[in-house]
């Protein structure tokens, strides 16, 4: 059962493409963020979805009815825009109860409806003012409210905490997840910003350039990123991507060596010994800031540049012989200074390896 | 250094200008009052003073041609005004829609209101014109016409026409404020409607009409204080003719007065057209505060 299906789907504005083969199947009840940076085509892909703009070319499927050419009002999806989108000179019972009136429904049924989202909302007290009368985030319940009116199947939400400040915004995240478990609707969201994708989605669908560069839960994307796009977009601050080149060892391993350190490692190519693994080939090595841990018999070197301290965290950028910029993690505070010399030792199990190219390869690191 | 306080300032800055506007507003203003209690007449002099007190008033809202120029006016206002708004609204949600050529119509919707009333008038005359006139020529040669007509001898038809030749000049005005307003209008609003399920019709009156019904609102005073004094077009088309058809108040004013040259009447004329014009004004400044309380 799939509540949503889009096949093969493609978007070009004149001749520039800007949505590319898009296969995506999202199960009913399910929270899936879309993610990428400014421009990649969330908000067209979203748009698509709703029905306020065309597929070029694919499937677009609503349970097991095809819908590419049924009209946005049919398509019982409610969307929540970035502006809000509320009618301003109509009260936030009007503008919550404003698709049950086109829908003609019978003027009780309508205001039982608007009290009981209105209580779900914590919006009751504020029904009779006008959106102009409101702040940002009450502004934003309403345009939430406005979607659940009609109990879509489906709600979409483009950016919609992007207009808030930092304390409203993470507010807001928790209780659009509360809120989520408690519809138990299917709601796409569309963000930039990778804290939120991870906190809410139950699936995030990374976008670049139009095409969808992994599908995965927050975890997984996390853990193993099929490319240094995905690796460096998740994860904050990003991964650090430290160029290393592939040795043999006389035992007939192939080891990794991080150019510029004698950090170097064994990997396991016996099963399946991949191309990208050929001895002398340079391939590159990703690292966490936070599994770079200070250590006096660490491999890998640098002199810090500068530090960031959070209280909670301390974020220590150095240069390496080969990287510049590459930042770590440390939990609380940490005493060390700019120009200071400092050596971090890493977990073989949080290397990544990925190729030049920037795919990643497969094997486990021993 | 002297040191003034800001309201001081403000007054001096205030002071030429205000000299400036009681010398050419308050000054003649005031002469007007004045000769509205005189029977004075432009040919005698020694007439200036001779004091009627309201007598002028009293035959004015007596005279017949007066209240039937009253008449002509509040005709030609509603008739012109109204084609005016729902002519520009339209063109204004035309120009608002997206496509080929849209841009060289919007500057041409300028062309109108950049012409001079008075060759706007010339050049509708000529258009009207019984012998040569183009009107005639294309009803006739389209057949909705079997011989030519004098349009403004007529005199059931002349303000009709003049009413014709002023909305052409002004509804660019009304286009002009509505696709201003149009284009404040956020895509957003539109495309939540539709995905709320309105359709065309309800979208217009949910999210399109009151984003414009202020500025459209402004517009539609605006045009009916300057189609209430309406003059030159007249002037120069018919003279208030045939049969008096044209003759609105200002043009029976400014027959009265010099025409007749009978300034003492004549000046009682246009303060009960000042009075009616405002009117008009304190209705305008009662809708734009109330459209400043709005958004
Ligand atoms: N109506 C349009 N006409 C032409 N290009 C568009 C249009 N809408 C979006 N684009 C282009 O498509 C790309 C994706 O835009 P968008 O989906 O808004 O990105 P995002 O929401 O991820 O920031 C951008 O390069 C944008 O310039
Ligand atoms: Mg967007």
């Amino acid at each position: 059962m799939t509540a949503l299906s889009l096949k093969n789907i493609n978007k070009s504005f004149g001749d520039i493409r800007v949505i590319q083969n898009i296969n995506l199947d999202i199960k009913p009840g399910e929270f899936v963020v879309f993610v990428g940076p400014s421009g990649c085509g969330k908000s067209t892909l979203l748009r698509m979805i709703a029905g306020l703009e065309d597929i070029s070319s694919g499937e677009f499927w609503i349970g097991d009815r095809r819908a590419d050419q049924l009209p946005a009002s049919e398509r019982d999806i409610a969307m929540v825009f970035q502006s809000y989108a509320l009618y301003p000179h109509m009260t936030l019972a009007e503008n919550i109860g404003f698709p049950l009136r086109l829908a003609k429904l019978p003027k009780d049924q309508i205001n039982n409806k608007v009290q009981e989202i209105a209580s779900i909302l914590q919006l009751e007290h504020l029904l009779d003012r006008k959106p102009g009368q409101i702040s940002g985030g009450q502004r934003q319940r309403v345009a939430i409210g406005r979607s659940l009116a009609r109990d879509p199947k489906v709600i979409l939400l483009d950016e919609p905490l992007s207009n808030l400040d930092a304390a409203l915004r993470l507010e807001m995240r928790i209780e659009l997840a509360k809120l989520h478990k408690q519809l138990e609707a299917t709601m796409i969201y569309v963000t930039h910003d990778q804290v939120e994708a991870m906190t809410l989605a139950d699936r995030i669908v990374i976008l670049n350039n139009g095409e969808i560069a992994q599908i995965g839960s927050p975890l997984e994307l996390y853990q193993t990123p099929i490319n240094t796009f995905v690796a460096e977009f998740i994860g904050s601050p990003k991964m650090n991507l430290f160029p290393a080149s592939v040795n043999e060892k006389k035992s007939q391993k192939k080891s990794i060596q991080i150019i510029g350190s004698n950090d170097e490692f064994a990997v396991d190519t016996n099963q399946h010994p991949p191309q990208e693994l050929q001895t002398g080939n340079q391939i590159q090595v990703g690292i966490r800031p936070e599994h770079l841990v200070p250590s006096d018999t660490g491999k890998i070197k640098g002199t810090v540049t500068s530090t960031e301290q959070l209280g909670s965290d301390t974020y220590i950028y150095f240069d390496s012989d080969t990287i510049k910029q590459a930042v770590a993690r440390i939990n609380g505070v940490a005493s060390i200074r700019p120009g200071e010399n400092i050596c971090f030792a890493v977990a073989h199990e949080h290397y990544h390896l990925f190729t030049s190219k920037g795919n990643r390869i497969k094997p486990t690191v021993l | 250094m002297v040191r003034f306080t800001k309201a001081t300032t403000a007054w001096l800055l205030l002071t030429p200008m205000m000299t400036i506007i009681i010398g050419v507003v308050g000054y003649p203003l005031i002469k007007t009052v004045y000769y509205s209690f005189t029977a004075a007449h432009l040919a005698s002099p020694a007439t200036t003073d001779r004091w009627v007190g309201f007598k002028n008033y009293i035959k004015a809202l007596g005279n017949s041609k007066f209240l039937d120029s009253i008449e002509n006016t509040a005709y030609f206002v509603s008739v012109s005004v109204s084609a005016e708004i729902i002519i520009g609204v339209l063109v204004a949600l035309l120009l608002n829609q997206a496509f080929k050529g849209r841009t060289l119509l919007r500057a041409l919707l300028i062309l109108p209101l950049a012409l001079p009333t008075v060759v706007n008038a010339m050049m509708w005359r000529l258009i009207y014109g019984p012998d040569f006139g183009a009107l005639n020529a294309l009803l006739t040669q389209v057949g909705l016409l079997a011989e030519y007509q004098s349009w403004l001898g007529d005199p059931d038809l002349a303000l009709w026409m003049v009413a014709i030749a002023d909305i052409w000049k002004n509804f660019p005005l009304v286009a002009l404020i509505t696709l201003a307003a149009l284009q404040t209008i956020s895509k957003d609003l539109i495309e939540a409607a539709t995905l709320d399920g309105a359709n065309t019709w309800q979208r217009f009156w949910t999210v399109v009409f009151p984003a414009i019904v202020a500025p459209v609102s402004v517009a539609l005073v605006l045009r009916t204080i300057e189609a209430f004094k309406v003059f030159d077009i007249i002037y120069v088309m018919t003279r208030g003719g045939p049969a008096n058809s044209t003759k609105t108040v200002s043009f029976h004013v400014y027959q009265e007065a010099f025409a007749y040259m009978r300034i003492g009447s004549g000046a009682s004329y246009a303060l009960i057209v000042v009075l009616i014009s405002a009117l008009l004004i304190a209705t305008y400044l009662w809708l734009i505060k109330k459209q400043g309380n709005t958004t």
